[in-house]
């Protein structure tokens, strides 16, 4: 069976590329019609013409073997299709490329990429680091050396901070030389909850011990926790705003 | 036989030609969309974000309580938590009830700020720290604002980013 089984198939292989060999050999025909036209004769006169067309009609005797199913005219139509076919295939693919460049773009554009912070592991450290450097300098205060603290705010802040700064430390300013006050700040946790470029966001838990040794020496400790708005500038991490959370 | 022909037939060649164009431009499409997708960071800053969210609610979670229902604000915070924090909540639940009934509170929490302070996506283990604001009330008397600077550890479990520690951050000693 199995003998007979390939042979039919070569056979039906062998008609599907004799066929249109015959349309194009005797006649010109426009359409698809007259391409019928001139297949279905074949097995009529089958009996003593030359083999490709005997194959041919051994190949339609075998498709009748088969459960009846929609004509056999597929040999002519990819011509006629092409363009058909190929306009599809390029809506479908620029469809694709559309949504493709669409949905890349959307993706980068994700607000959690944008923020580098973590992400970008050295540049988060860094402003860790610039920040919490400034933060323990601009939030220090010695009585004793008063010019450190300007040349501090000077050098970390920048924009609205200095003057947040300056509300911030008037009072200090005001007792320290009576007092003999040392404010001493030191940053026990920060977090970089945004780093956008040159920009950046971060949550700073510093602790700030007052010493007053005015009459009697009395040191106070006092928990802070404010939020940092930081740019990058001229080779350093700057604070450009200070929120306090203050309602 | 011109129109089976490619050569020689503009509308084919110009359908050949477009078909070849969108296919290069869904190729590249394609591939832009796939390193978009596939890009490493962004998964790890999904991640980042994923664990604030979790963090800072499972911080105001942690801070939340009504006298009034107390069995739902409990099993909430049974939901936030996981590991050894989990089962201490669990082990002091029903003395913690008996405070709270005495004492007939009601606390909310308002999340200030919050930020990712630590990541290890492949272990599963992160590190946040939280600004909050607690109010407490209690039946008589104004009730009580405090700020409190929490630290959270949180680990990954099945059901997403849960707390396994919460603590304040301790004052006083570092500095000075």
């Amino acid at each position: 069976m199995s003998t007979t089984r390939h042979l039919v198939n070569r056979r039906r292989r062998l008609a599907a590329v004799a066929a249109p060999a015959a349309p194009r050999g005797t006649a010109a025909p426009g359409t698809e019609p007259a391409v019928d036209a001139a297949a279905d004769p074949a097995p009529a006169t089958a009996t003593d013409t030359p083999l490709p067309q005997d194959e041919a009609a051994d190949g339609r005797v075998a498709a009748a073997d088969e459960p009846p199913g929609p004509p056999r005219r597929r040999l002519p139509r990819p011509h006629v299709r092409l363009p058909v076919a190929l306009g599809a295939a390029t809506v479908l693919l620029g469809a694709f490329a559309a949504w493709a460049f669409t949905s890349a773009a959307t993706l980068r554009e994700d607000p959690a990429r944008q923020n580098t912070a973590l992400t970008d592991v050295g540049r988060t450290s860094e402003v860790k680091g610039g920040i919490t450097e400034a933060v323990a300098a601009v939030f220090s205060y010695d009585y004793a050396s008063p010019e450190k603290s300007d040349r501090a705010a000077r050098t970390y802040l920048t924009g609205k901070a200095v003057r947040q700064h300056e509300d911030m430390l008037a009072e200090v300013r005001a007792q320290a030389p009576k007092q003999k006050l040392v404010l001493t700040t030191t940053v026990t946790g920060a977090g970089v909850e945004l780093l956008d470029g040159d920009r950046a966001r971060l949550l700073v838990f510093a602790d700030q011990s007052n010493t007053r040794t005015g009459t009697q020496e009395e040191t106070t400790y006092a928990a802070a926790m404010f939020a940092v708005d930081a740019v990058h500038r001229d080779g350093g991490w700057r604070i450009s705003a200070i929120d306090t959370f203050t309602r | 036989m011109a129109r089976v022909r490619t050569t020689g037939n503009p509308p084919v060649v110009v359908a050949i030609v477009l078909a070849v164009v969108a296919a290069g431009a869904a190729g590249w499409g394609g591939w832009s969309r796939y390193d978009a997708a596939h890009d490493d960071s962004a998964a790890y800053a999904q991640a980042r974000d994923d664990v604030l969210a979790a963090g800072e609610q499972a911080v105001q979670n942690m801070n939340t309580l009504d006298h009034a229902r107390l069995d739902k604000g409990l099993d909430r915070w049974e939901d936030s938590t996981t590991g050894d924090l989990h089962a201490q909540l669990v082990d002091g639940r029903d003395a913690f009830v008996k405070q709270i009934r005495a004492a007939r509170t009601v606390s909310t929490a308002e999340v200030l700020s919050g930020a990712v302070t630590e990541l290890d996506d492949r272990a599963g283990r992160a590190g946040v720290m939280v600004a909050l604001r607690v109010t407490v009330t209690a039946p008589e008397g104004e009730p009580a604002v405090k700020e409190s600077r929490m630290l959270g550890q949180l680990t990954r479990t099945s059901q997403g980013w849960k707390l396994s520690a919460l603590g304040q951050a301790p004052v006083g000693n570092t500095a000075g």
